[in-house]
């Protein structure tokens, strides 16, 4: 009885240890939205559009690569000093809400030959 | 100590129009689709992911501003970027196939009716 008792116990706590080790929060693009007008559509526009040559368009680029972008700049393997300044205040759960956003948006990038 | 202060004004001005003269070359997206094929490998197939050394799907190019596509393949080149498939092929670039590069992905998203298809 003691013995199935400690067995339960342990099944709960590894099942636990997993659920906070792994927290996939789904990504929120209306979350992402309002991050992105705070943080990013001043240069990269609200759509990701960017109408400034030198700052990238972000709509439709795959969610994936953008997160990458922003973790990359965050921790300093990616150089930029201005990006590295906005990435740095962006929490994990953030950088995946402003790429699944962008990534969202009418694509103005394209896979072409 | 007038005629010194002269000169260093002087000097200075040169250098700043020096600068301003030494732009980055003009892109030509004809001479780019030549050498596109170098990037198609990667960027030409639909849902593309990297391998080595994290796995994420290998940015779209098609459509994005020409200036932006030359300071990326010069920050590779320069080492700032560090992907190592990107950093090799960025090494072997001149400023102007970078231009070239650039010019033919920015237009790429919209092709002219009259721009003839890339040769197989």
């Amino acid at each position: 009885m003691n013995i199935s008792f400690e067995k339960i116990s342990l099944v709960v706590a590894i099942a636990g240890t997993m659920l906070v080790a792994s927290p996939v929060e789904a990504a929120d693009i209306n979350a992402g939205a309002a991050k992105a007008k705070e943080v990013c559509a001043a240069c990269h526009g609200m759509e990701g559009n960017s109408p400034q040559p030198d700052y990238p368009k972000l709509a439709g680029q795959y969610p994936d690569f953008l997160a990458k972008a922003l973790r990359d700049y965050k921790s300093g393997a990616r150089k930029n000093p201005v990006m590295q300044g906005f990435a740095a205040a962006l929490s994990r759960q953030d950088i995946d809400n402003l790429a699944a956003y962008y990534a969202s948006q009418p694509a103005a990038v394209a896979t072409r030959r | 100590m007038m005629k010194t202060m002269k000169a260093i004004v002087v000097g200075a001005a040169l250098l700043a129009a020096g600068a301003a003269t030494a732009q980055a070359p003009t892109g030509d997206a004809n001479r780019g689709r030549e050498r596109v094929q170098m990037c198609q490998g990667c960027h030409g197939i639909v849902g593309w992911r990297t391998a080595f050394p994290e796995v994420y799907h290998v940015p779209k190019l098609s459509g994005q501003h020409a200036q932006y596509l030359v300071s990326a393949l010069s920050a590779y080149k320069s080492g700032a970027r560090s992907h190592p498939s990107m950093r090799a092929i960025a090494a072997t670039l001149s400023e102007q196939d970078m231009a070239d590069l650039a010019a033919y992905y920015a237009q790429s998203a919209n092709p002219q009716p009259s721009t003839p298809a890339p040769k197989k």
